[in-house]
């Protein structure tokens, strides 16, 4: 947000017990008096009526810093939706099948349908829903609400048939969605839990108007999707930075010494220390990647790490240590660059007030959580943490990214034994392999696409439904490019997509991540594409360059490549060169592959 | 007591017009952004804010400014 937030309004978004009128109203003024930098558009499409949410959307994304426009849908019309969406321009949809209503008062009458029409109808809808899924295909994300019920049962404890049934239609829902990456299943059951069933429902508007949830649920269910969507692709969290004592175990190793620090499995307090580790340890099998940010003496901290018998995260799940006596700040400052990630990946995770004060206040972009002065709500912080980091759901390569990443500190450390730097390139044996149109990768592809910021010359960012579209189009070529060194594999770390037009191929995006920049990688790939852009009939090659506020570091990278500067029009740099005369910079520690 | 100001304010909010414009005369039929949809919100938006329970009937029915102003007094003065 570039204006200065209107701060009575801003107070009644963030406050628990605003009023709904003041809530509307609030989302009124904020949208009509902020200039955001950051917009999307949310599709809500259901078999009830739900148009309420659409304010607590609005609601939680301004809370996000976004600006959210919604699209209502028509009633009961989910593949006619997702057109509407379509032409909307909308990015991400939440569709929220209502249980009761797939047939009128669907719960009441289950008991007494026969299995085949329970059956049938279970058919109708999953056809429906899947050809709603393959639709929506292109969007970002579509986060689809798993069904729950809507009456209570009148056995509490035992199964009905309204349980059997709901648990039936959602494992569908789940088989279903499981072949579509963008989907993001919602547990709405869980919501319930939360607002509580009474207060979840409101009977009198469903009953004359199909609206069955009252402002409280939706209220919550807003808060999960901005939630889940990350705050619209804003944060991407990376790393975790954590201090140690009072953090990772109880007390203080420097004075309570190794045997002194409560890490015990079985006693409290050193059980809830124990239970956090365990939950970080979690998080680093699935991508995340855990630091120490401590003022300590490393050797103690090392001592613990090795030698204690209770610690669950050892060396190798620590992918890197700032144990020392600096500032904070200055420590994460080090962390950020050293892994190639941005300040604001980090969350941080101390226990002293000063700290957490000198990092919000000299490094607002890091995320900074503090451990409770009272011990037993730690889960719940920790759970906080956790929503962030996974929430958007986690593809297979990142949960290998640890290693990676500790393959890269050694190449780092190694660099100073060799005389010169290519001498230091030739001795890592880097491979890369280009790839055409990998439609195995589009996952990663275009997760890819989604966080590189700093190594990004066009930022456009893809679904998986844009890349596998740009992967048939004849008149478009996505590259991706997989790195390995003798370290090893740093697996597909960058992507060029190359549309042909007018006898010119046009580089449409190009970006690699941050882990594999500094050794030419990014020059050695542009021979084969030159080439085949030549065989495919092209005399020039286009690009250009968009500024963002990450990317300043590759604002001179076509420049550096070998294009020759046509225009710069308030930052963004236009480039062009006849294929016969481009020449990228010689790379001949880097041995190239090219597949199809 | 019922506060109209209040009243007015909630009103302007949920239905996205300007509070000095509600007088007598407005209702479902002269204020374009009063649908079927958003006089549920009014509802919902009413009992939050006055911390009352709007009975089933009168909720569906009332669909102006002196009918709410009625049933609200009915219900905060008993």
């Amino acid at each position: 947000m570039t204006q200065i937030v209107p701060n009575a309004s801003m107070a009644v978004l963030t406050d628990p017990a605003a009023s709904l009128a003041q809530v509307m109203q609030a989302v009124i003024d904020v949208e009509k008096t902020v200039a955001f930098t950051r917009q999307t558009r949310i599709g809500i499409s259901s078999n009830a009526t739900i148009e309420l949410l659409g304010i607590f959307l609005r609601r939680h994304a301004i809370l996000s810093g976004v600006r959210a426009e919604i699209t209502n849908g028509n009633y009961d019309d989910p593949i006619g939706d997702v057109q509407l969406f379509d032409a909307a321009q909308v990015e991400h949809i939440v569709l929220v099948p209502f249980f009761d209503n797939l047939l009128p008062s669907f719960e009441a009458q289950l008991g007494g349908l026969a299995p085949a029409a329970v059956a049938s109808k279970e058919a109708e809808f999953r056809l429906r829903y899947r050809l709603t899924f393959e639709r929506a295909k292109a969007f970002r994300t579509v986060f689809l609400c798993l069904f729950h019920r809507f009456g209570a049962s009148a056995k509490p404890g035992a199964d009905d048939a309204v349980a059997v049934a709901v648990a039936r239609f959602n494992d569908a829902l789940r088989e279903d969605a499981a072949d579509f990456g963008n989907i993001r299943l919602l547990d709405m059951e869980d919501i319930i839990r939360s607002v509580g069933r009474a207060a979840a429902f409101d009977p009198r508007f469903y009953f004359r108007a199909k609206a069955p949830y009252s402002a409280v649920f939706l209220d919550e269910l807003a808060r999960r999707v901005v939630q889940a969507a990350r705050g619209f692709g804003k944060h991407f969290y990376k790393a975790i930075a954590l201090d140690c004592d009072n953090t990772l175990w109880g007390g203080v190793i420097g004075e309570d010494l190794l045997n002194g620090i409560k890490l015990a499995p079985h006693d409290y307090p050193g059980n809830i220390f124990w239970r956090m580790q365990h939950e970080l340890a979690d998080l680093e099998r699935n991508g995340i990647l855990l630091c120490l940010c401590s003022k300590n003496n490393a050797a103690d901290v090392d001592d613990a790490l090795r030698n204690h018998r209770d610690m669950v995260l050892k060396d190798e799940n620590i992918v890197l240590k700032k144990v020392n006596w600096n500032d904070k700040p200055q420590n994460l400052r080090e962390i950020a660059q050293e892994l190639s990630i941005g300040l604001d990946s980090i969350i941080f995770l101390d226990d002293s007030d000063f700290e957490c004060a000198e990092v919000r206040s000299q490094l607002p972009m890091v995320r900074t959580f503090q451990v409770p002065k009272v011990l037993s709500e730690f889960p719940r912080v920790m759970l906080e943490i956790k929503e962030l980091c996974l929430a958007g759901g986690i593809s297979n390569e990142s949960r290998l990214k640890t290693g990676q990443y500790r393959a890269r500190a050694e190449a780092e450390s190694l660099k100073a034994e060799f005389a010169s730097h290519e001498d230091y390139l030739k001795s890592l044996e880097l491979k890369v392999t280009l790839t055409r149109n990998s439609r195995t990768s589009i996952q990663r592809i275009s997760e890819l696409t989604q966080k590189s910021n700093q190594f990004n010359l066009n930022t456009r960012r893809y679904s998986e439904g844009e890349i596998a579209r740009a992967m048939e189009d004849p008149e478009t070529a996505v590259y991706s490019l997989e790195v390995s060194d003798r370290f090893g594999d740093a697996g597909l770390t960058g992507v060029a997509v190359i549309r042909y037009a007018g006898g010119a191929a046009h580089v449409e995006a190009f970006l690699m991540s941050c882990r594999v920049i500094g050794r030419g990688v990014e020059n050695a790939i542009w021979g084969h594409i030159a080439a085949r852009a030549a065989l495919d009939g092209c005399a020039r090659l286009e690009a250009e360059y968009r500024p963002t506020a990450k990317n300043a570091q590759v604002a001179d990278f076509y420049d550096r490549l070998g294009l020759t500067l046509i225009e710069d029009l308030d930052g963004t740099r236009r480039y062009g060169i006849a294929l016969d005369q481009f020449a990228p910079p010689h790379t001949p520690w880097i041995e190239v592959f090219y597949a199809g | 007591m019922l506060d109209e100001l209040a009243l007015k304010q909630v009103m302007a909010s949920v239905l996205n017009i300007d509070a000095a414009t509600i007088g007598e005369n407005t209702s479902i039929d002269t204020i374009e952004s009063w649908t079927s949809l958003r006089h549920m919100n009014l509802i919902l938006a009413l009992e939050d804010e006055f911390r009352v329970s709007i009975p089933d009937d009168e909720a569906a029915n009332i669909t102006d400014y002196p009918l709410i102003r009625l049933v609200l007094k009915h219900l905060l003065e008993g």
